[in-house]
């Protein structure tokens, strides 16, 4: 039953898949460590930027009922789908965050599952409601080497974390913005104290993190068709990875999206296809049970 | 003749290498106001936590009323007698100060899940009592016209007392205190005083960690002495305040004539 | 108290014409279907609003309620009166199973464990083909008799609701204004103080959970009789998500808050639906707003502007993770 070459492939194309949960689960962890709060509208912001990319790559699109033709070069569609995220995630911060910064996490919870139970709906008013096709320059393509097919996509996908997360390093450790940021993540009231213009810093975490989340939506489209729901699942898959990693912890978000990825990807090979999907979560919930605090979490306990 | 309500014997306690608490004796006599005593970081709310069970001890025994109760958890342990209040004051803050005593009251009660669904004597005979012992004590702290106020909304001192009111729902034995006085102005002190006598002469043993050297001085029967999560000394205020180890460790090295202890 | 108390009977009585007033069939099922809601909203709110355990996992229970007693009057041809029950039996022995695990975390680590849950057995009533027929569902679910009346019409139905709620209003009621509300109340406020005072927290936890878990098992069981077709589709996350946010827009610390939550936001759809298809989108909206300028939900901003009907003047709701206070 044991194959090699298609497990190889299955575990490349399972830590490309878990590479961009890892990216969505940093995007949770940055904003957890910032504010304090789980941003349900994560996914959402994998989602809606491939719909908006979608637009302008395709020769034609459908908007509003309308056929459009917008047809831009891809370079730069990836450009303005970043610089529009980035204004969303500021616009995020300001509405659905900053009014409730006071009133724990509940309260904010709740906001961004309105927001997006919104960019859900709205991206099916835009674009209706028929999955469309993605496409990347590398989407079919398979790249061959010793007998082994791999998806130039996963590859591409590999790439581009890899590089991120090396950017996210020189940014976190070697940069005063980075400093700041964490600073403001560990202590915020003391960061205030230093003269950190706090307000500021979680608004760029904040947009860092769409950023993330849209990077991760531009990698993975080609190879899931975008729809609304494409994120649902995701940040779900993106959730469980941060808490299988040590919720709070960046490498351990990396790593624990990443085993994900290669273990549903084994699972639903060699245990059971029905079920994949079910493999992220039963990971987490023995995780939950055996180790709390995950793999590289902090073990928590309250002072008396 | 004392006889001891709680002794501690060879209490160990230690977090990752830490040993906050190392090799503890310690024996508190019934009916007695007890004080805990020492330098900051000597283990006395480690102490105390273990005692009250949410910490779990690593070695030694715990003795209550000669039971061995070092494994038991916090909730068992208040069952058999033994509440506490806490150094950052734990209300149950957006309930009402009266909630807050009626939920002290708990472990007297005996309505479960079933009883609870239909009104039945046996209930409602309880409640009855437990509202109108929960109002005694409120005005026996002082509280009494505050009942339906939120708890969070009181006062620093009087959520102090509150806090103690509650503690006294459960008629305990014994009452762990840890830092009652801590922020407190002399008026305040001398009030809370006046409470623990009070307290006392319910016949409800006390044992107290505090600072305020004066107010311990005054008000206790035997104190210990704790450095280093060891006993230093342990006996009656006035032998103790004499003991070289315990001036050794408070100001750091033997008295000079000049620097006589201020408090 | 009994002024109050007559009110409340006043309006009970007032709402069971309610069949009687309502004749569009489309409105009636709408209602229905709000109190159904309301029941699990009601579960939830015990669990959330009362002992301030999260949950994502009710939509998990009301299909395990609505599937148990689904299959148990089709497949094992039971009445709905015994097969009802029967589904909240079996909704309450898996929320103990679960429970008991769960519950030793906290905050966003239960949140998740409960999600994971839910997606879990959202798939097994996809997957178990044999047993629950898979993504086809289960249709042809016998409508409860009254002798030989068969309640199968909305305005019939909706006393079958109706009646379903008032029995989980006053269950809930009772544990609220009990040792063991009050021991749930303790626990969300400070979970340490409550053990200090002798509260077994482990023991409440896990029977607010499986008092949440019996409520949504019996939404089910009715539901299913309703419709009398039910499928995977219905059980979701974003169901469950869609309950939570009934909870907490009504206003999580009260019974009567997760009534108006569960009937508002059933009811809302229905009002924005001239809006064509951005109505969902205004949803969203409306929840971003409501949550920012109704801190305690509409029952706390109703008791603001009601001077009588204050009892301790709330604060935001601030639930506190019991993990650590971080953040």
């Amino acid at each position: 039953m044991f194959d090699l070459s298609a497990t190889l492939q299955l575990i490349v194309s399972g830590l490309a898949m878990g590479a961009i949960y890892a990216l969505v689960a940093l995007g949770f962890i940055l904003i957890y460590n910032a504010v304090g709060v789980v941003n349900f509208a994560q996914g959402d912001f994998v989602m809606f930027p491939s719909f908006i990319a979608v637009s302008f790559i395709l020769p034609s699109v459908i908007v509003f009922g309308s056929v459009m033709h917008w047809q831009l070069p891809i370079i730069a569609v990836y450009l303005l789908v970043l610089i529009l995220m980035a204004g969303f995630g500021l616009l995020f911060n300001r509405i659905a965050y900053y009014p409730l910064r006071d009133r724990g996490w509940l309260p904010v919870v709740i906001s961004t599952i309105g927001v997006s139970i919104f960019l859900r709906n709205l991206a099916q008013i835009v674009w209706g409601s028929q999955p469309i096709v993605f496409p990347s320059p590398f989407a079919l393509q398979t790249l061959s080497a010793g007998g082994l097919h791999l998806r130039t996509q996963d590859l591409l996908i590999l790439g581009v974390s890899a590089l991120l997360i090396a950017f996210q390093f020189v940014l976190f450790e070697r940069t005063t913005l980075g400093k700041q940021m964490r600073a403001t993540a560990q202590d915020r009231a003391t960061a205030q104290l230093l003269g950190i213009r706090v307000d500021r810093i979680v608004a760029i975490t904040f947009i860092y993190s769409v950023l993330l989340g849209a990077i991760a939506g531009l990698l993975v489209s080609p190879i899931f068709t975008v729809t609304k729901e494409m994120g649902g699942l995701i940040s779900l898959k993106a959730f469980a990875a941060s808490i299988v990693g040590g919720f709070g912890s960046i490498p351990g978000a990396i790593i624990g999206g990443l085993l994900i990825g290669v273990v549903e990807n084994l699972g639903g090979y060699y245990i059971s296809s029905d079920y994949k999907d079910a493999i992220a979560f039963v990971i987490l919930i023995g995780v939950l049970l055996l180790r709390p605090s995950g793999l590289f979490g902090e073990r928590v306990s309250e002072k008396a | 003749m004392a006889t001891p309500i709680l002794e501690l014997r060879g209490l160990v306690k230690s977090f990752g290498g830490v040993k906050a608490v190392s090799g503890l004796d310690m024996t508190v006599n019934e009916g007695e106001i007890h004080a805990l005593i020492g330098p900051n970081g000597s283990g006395k709310t480690t102490t105390l936590n273990v005692i009250s069970g949410l910490y779990r001890a690593n070695e030694g025994s715990v003795r209550f009323r000669g039971d061995e109760i070092s494994q038991l958890p916090p909730h068992t342990i208040a069952q058999r007698g033994i509440t506490r209040t806490f150094q950052n004051i734990r209300l149950f803050a957006r309930l009402t100060v009266l909630d807050n005593v009626l939920i002290g009251r708990h472990t007297q009660l005996r309505t479960n899940f079933w009883m609870a669904l239909a009104p039945n004597p046996i209930t409602t005979a309880e409640e009855d009592a437990s509202r109108r012992r929960a109002h005694e004590l409120l005005a026996f702290v002082g509280l009494a016209d505050r009942a339906h106020v939120r708890a969070s909304s009181l006062a620093y001192g009087d959520q102090r007392r509150l806090e103690i009111a509650r503690a006294l729902a459960a008629d305990p034995a014994l009452l762990l205190l840890d830092e009652p006085a801590a922020g407190m102005n002399p008026t305040e002190t001398d009030a809370l005083v006046k409470l623990l006598y009070d307290v006392r002469d319910r016949g409800v043993t006390l044992l107290l960690i505090e600072h305020d050297m004066n107010l311990v001085m005054s008000i206790s029967d035997r104190i210990t002495v704790l450095n280093f999560g060891t006993h230093i000394a342990e006996g009656a205020a006035a032998e103790v305040s004499q003991n070289p180890d315990v001036i050794t460790a408070y100001l750091g090295g033997p008295l000079d004539a000049d620097f006589a202890p201020t408090r | 108290m009994n002024r109050r108390a007559t009110l409340v009977a006043l309006l009970a009585l007032a709402c069971a014409c309610i069949p009687f007033v309502l004749h569009s069939q489309y409105m009636l099922q709408v209602t229905d279907t709000a109190l159904i809601y309301a029941i699990v909203v009601i579960g939830l709110g015990i669990l959330l609003g009362f002992a301030g355990q999260m949950s994502l996992a009710q939509a998990a229970f009301f299909g395990i309620g609505a599937y148990s007693s689904a299959i148990a009057s089709t497949t094992l041809g039971l009445s709905p009166w015994i097969s009802i029950p029967f589904g909240v039996l079996v909704s309450v022995a898996i929320g103990a199973g679960v429970g008991y695990p769960a519950l030793r975390l906290s905050g966003h680590y239960l949140a998740l464990a409960t999600i994971g849950f839910g997606i879990i057995v959202q798939l097994v009533f996809i997957n178990a083909r044999g047993l629950t027929n898979g993504p086809d569902g289960i249709n042809s679910i016998p409508p409860p008799h009254l002798g030989t009346l068969a309640l199968d019409t909305y305005q019939t139905y909706f006393y079958v609701a109706y009646g379903a709620l008032l029995l989980s209003i006053y269950i809930a009621w009772r544990v609220k204004h009990s040792r063991i509300g009050r021991a749930f109340e303790a626990i969300r406020e400070n979970e340490i103080a409550a053990q200090a005072m002798g509260i077994n927290v482990t023991h409440y936890k896990v029977l607010a959970f499986v008092l949440a878990s019996g409520f949504g098992g019996l939404a089910g069981g009715v539901i299913a009789h309703m419709t009398r077709f039910i499928s995977p589709d219905s059980y979701s996350f974003d169901q469950s998500v869609i309950f939570l946010v009934m909870l907490v827009i009504g206003g999580s610390a009260t019974i009567t808050g997760a009534v108006t939550g569960a009937i508002l936001l059933t009811f809302l759809p229905e009002f924005l639906r001239p809006l064509k298809d951005s109505y969902i989108m205004v949803y969203g909206a409306a929840v971003v707003v409501m949550v920012i300028f109704m801190p305690e939900g509409i029952v706390g901003l109703v008791r603001r502007l009601i001077p009588t009907y204050q009892t301790p003047p709330a604060a935001p709701m601030r639930a506190t993770s019991n993990v650590a206070d971080s953040a």
